[in-house]
């Protein structure tokens, strides 16, 4: 293997945040049903709300991915801070639910930490007046939450600058088509900047796979230049076969990585996400989410204060025995479960 | 201080033989916690879930089973929340060494296996930063969640303790700075096959960031802790970098005084990695001499002194230098030759000097690369780089106090005592 190989496996995309369909899969499941674990007490038995599934809740991190694209777009922030954001938020909700934490403020929260981790210091206030109805209080009270959500890997790797490196060898080896290399180029550049932040590619490739995968949408014969086949006869026989079989792998991978693009090409963003058909149809899904979510932290700014407050106040070393106790009172607590109730912290001490 | 978590044994003469260093790559392939919670192996795509039943790329390694602990986590935290507490659990803190208004450092061990032991630094949250995480937080723990390298400080893990701060469980590096040993003309001798095996560590290091794409941007010598086995450790990430893309500007303000290159000194806005090597050139010249190469007073001290120690910057030794932003320069002096390092730095031997004269070129495009320097013939050359466990040590403790204030530091910046002045090292973050 190549030391690029082994250089990517070292990164923390690779490390924490990449996976398998299937593992993938089960954990949004996992992630489900705590939430719907931890919120239901919060319901009479009865009452029950219609919780959200896994599938649903996918599809509105879908959509407000795609909020957060025009938002970025409207900041004017550069591509790869935007995607950088996109990438953030797609990992918290990962593991935090939709009705934990609500998509519309980590989206913003994602934003501007998205901008801190590319080096990128905007101001807070002056990003908070993009958005109506939003204080910097706001943006900053998800802050440490995105972070804690994000296993505090900041690094995400993008596979524009894989893009340029691919253009720039083909023109090299295509010097008298540079029109169809251009076009290549700009159209690969289109879906990069779309495709692969609405679909789990990040989860499941390289960026370099999603680089071809991307290229092989736009133009096939300009992969087949960059992963030629060996030339027959040009080295000992073994070596030919080993490099065919490694080549039919990639070319399969990407491929697939295709095919999962090809679900959420460019133009879908005008011609599906953002049309008033697609924002209605999403209505009843939204007020599902508004009835099955987790009340007491659906506002992070409340749910902020609450955990500095619990955190400054110091917890007491447990005292003697109090006469309740002693005496068989009916609810002997701790004097730490009184604080926290205190601090209208019901859901403990969550970090 | 670097951030260093640089961290004193208590019973300094102990050798370090008792001291495990925990094996980066074990612990690191531990801390992956995602991989372990879900047991995602079979690869049929059973429900409508979209996709592909292709795994990461390049077949991913199995996914490391956990051999910490394995007792259940409360179910009423979120999955997020559970990791974190696994995280947490692998650890044991102990005592505190030190605390400063950026950080607390706390000595921990492995609760799997107490003889591994591991600094815990806690960062505080800043009150006088208003903007959420402090951006030197953030470049820390971005920067070091990537670089993994026997001559880099090692991120064993990150979790937040229930207050929200932040805690980096950093490798123990007990044995201080090259800056104490470089200071303690006193007790530490060391001659130039030592100077040889602490250059080839730093270069190391500093190879390791280039490659991937990061300038470092604070090398001195307090930033290079010492690891048990005398192993050499880049650490503070503070003022750490990506590359940046043409035309992405990046801020000059940035690298201790005496160890900055004259084009930050000029203010310029596009530089890269030789901004880094300069900086390894004056370690290298602070280690032959034992004193800071060139401790300018103010910027424009520092100018004049690089002036008359390597040579004016001129239109001639470097084009276009005279465009940059802040350009100026006190007089004329000619560049230095040979013979003028050969009387100064001969301890290192002619090679040693060849490599020197090529760190310190004032045109940032004529600088030696990190790259070329490991491939420089004084490595080679006679005497042989000491072996690691041969290295000078501070005598047991004298460092101790030295080691405690090491702790309180900031990462990118120098304690405010005698050497403050050289700082100059507010970022402005509101450029933007």
């Amino acid at each position: 293997m190549t030391t690029e190989d082994d250089r990517y496996r070292q990164s923390s995309q690779f490390r924490l945040w990449s996976f398998s369909p299937t593992s993938l899969r089960e954990l949004r499941v996992k992630t489900n049903d705590l939430a719907k674990q931890q919120i239901s007490p919060r319901f009479a038995p009865d009452a029950q709300p219609d919780f959200l599934t896994p599938a649903e809740e996918a599809l509105l991190v879908q959509f407000f991915t795609t909020e957060l694209i025009r938002a970025a777009q409207f900041c004017e922030l550069p591509t790869e801070i935007r995607s950088t954001a996109a990438v953030f938020f797609r990992r918290f909700y990962i593991t935090n639910s939709v009705m934990t934490y609500p998509p519309t403020e980590l989206l913003k929260t994602s934003l501007f930490f998205g901008c801190k981790a590319e080096g990128y210091y905007i101001r807070l206030a002056k990003l908070a007046e993009m958005f109506p109805n939003t204080t910097s209080e706001q943006i900053l009270a998800g802050e440490f939450l995105l972070c804690q959500g994000i296993r505090f890997a900041f690094d995400v790797r993008h596979p524009f600058r894989a893009l340029e490196g691919a253009i720039l060898e083909l023109r090299r080896q295509l010097p008298e088509q540079e029109g169809r290399v251009a076009k290549a180029h700009a159209m690969a550049r289109d879906i990069l900047k779309f495709s692969p932040l609405l679909t789990d590619a990040y989860f499941h490739y390289t960026p370099s796979q999603i680089m071809m995968a991307a290229l092989l949408m736009v133009d096939k014969e300009l992969v087949d230049i960059l992963i030629p086949a060996a030339q027959p006869g040009d080295e000992e026989s073994q070596h030919v076969t080993s490099h065919a079989e490694m080549r039919d792998k990639i070319i399969k991978t990407i491929e697939s990585c295709r095919d999962m693009l090809e679900k959420e090409p460019p133009t879908r963003m005008k011609e599906y996400w953002e049309t008033p058909e697609l924002v209605k149809s999403l209505k009843p899904l939204r007020k599902k989410l508004q009835k099955c979510r987790d009340t007491d932290r659906a506002d992070l700014v409340a749910l902020q204060r609450a955990r500095r407050e619990q955190a400054t106040t110091k917890v007491k070393k447990p005292t003697p025995p109090s006469d309740g106790a002693v005496f068989g009172d009916a609810e002997p607590r701790d004097p730490k479960r009184r604080k926290l109730e205190a601090a209208n912290d019901l859901f403990g001490p969550a970090l | 201080m670097a951030l260093s978590p640089v961290v004193t044994t208590t019973t300094s003469s102990s050798a370090p033989s008792n001291q495990t260093l925990p094996n980066p790559q074990t612990l690191r392939t531990a801390s992956s916690p995602l991989k372990n919670l879900a047991s995602g192996s079979g690869q049929t795509s059973t429900d409508g879930t979209p996709k592909p039943a292709l795994a990461p790329s390049s077949a991913a390694p199995p996914p490391p089973t956990s051999t910490t602990t394995n007792q259940p986590l409360a179910p009423t935290l979120d999955l997020a929340e559970q990791m974190n507490e696994e995280e947490k659990r692998k650890y044991v803190k102990g005592k505190k060494l030190g605390e400063g208004t950026y950080a607390v450092v706390f000595l921990g061990h492995l609760r799997s296996n107490p003889s591994t032991r591991v600094a815990i630094k806690k960062i505080k949250v800043q009150k006088e930063y208003t903007e959420g995480m402090a951006p030197d937080a953030v470049r820390e723990l971005k920067h070091l969640q990537e670089l993994q390298h026997p001559n880099i400080i090692s991120l064993l893990s990150v979790f937040s303790s229930k207050d929200q701060n932040l805690n980096l469980v950093l490798e123990y590096l007990p044995l201080g700075d090259l800056e104490m040993l470089i200071r303690d003309t006193d007790n530490v001798r060391y001659g130039a096959a030592d100077i040889k095996a602490w250059m080839g560590m730093l270069t190391r290091a500093v190879w390791f960031c280039h490659e991937n794409f990061v300038l470092h941007r604070d090398i001195k010598p307090n930033n290079l802790l010492i690891a048990a086995d005398g192993e050499v450790k880049l650490a503070d990430f503070g003022l750490a970098r990506s590359f940046a893309d043409p035309h992405r500007h990046m801020t000059s303000n940035v690298i201790t005084r005496w160890y900055r290159p004259p084009e930050l000194l000029f203010g310029a806005r596009y530089y890269s990695g030789a901004v880094d090597i300069w900086s390894v050139g004056t370690v290298f010249a602070e280690l032959v001499l034992r004193a800071p190469y060139m401790p300018g007073n103010n910027e424009l001290d520092q100018i004049k002194l690089i002036c008359e120690s390597i040579g004016t910057p001129t239109e001639d030794n470097w084009p276009g230098v005279t465009r940059l932003p802040e350009y100026t320069v006190p007089g004329q002096h000619p560049t230095r030759g040979r013979d003028w390092y050969e009387m100064r730095f001969g301890i290192v031997g002619t090679d040693g000097v060849d490599l020197l004269i090529r760190t310190l070129a004032l045109n940032p495009q004529k600088r030696i690369t990190a790259r070329e320097m490991l491939q420089h013939r004084w490595w080679h050359s006679e005497p042989k780089p000491t072996r690691k466990d041969d290295l000078p040590r501070k005598d047991a403790g004298a460092g101790e106090d030295k080691m405690g204030g090491d702790l309180k530091r900031r990462p990118g910046v120098v304690a405010d005592d005698d050497r403050g002045a050289k700082v100059a090292r507010k970022l402005d973050f509101g450029q933007r």
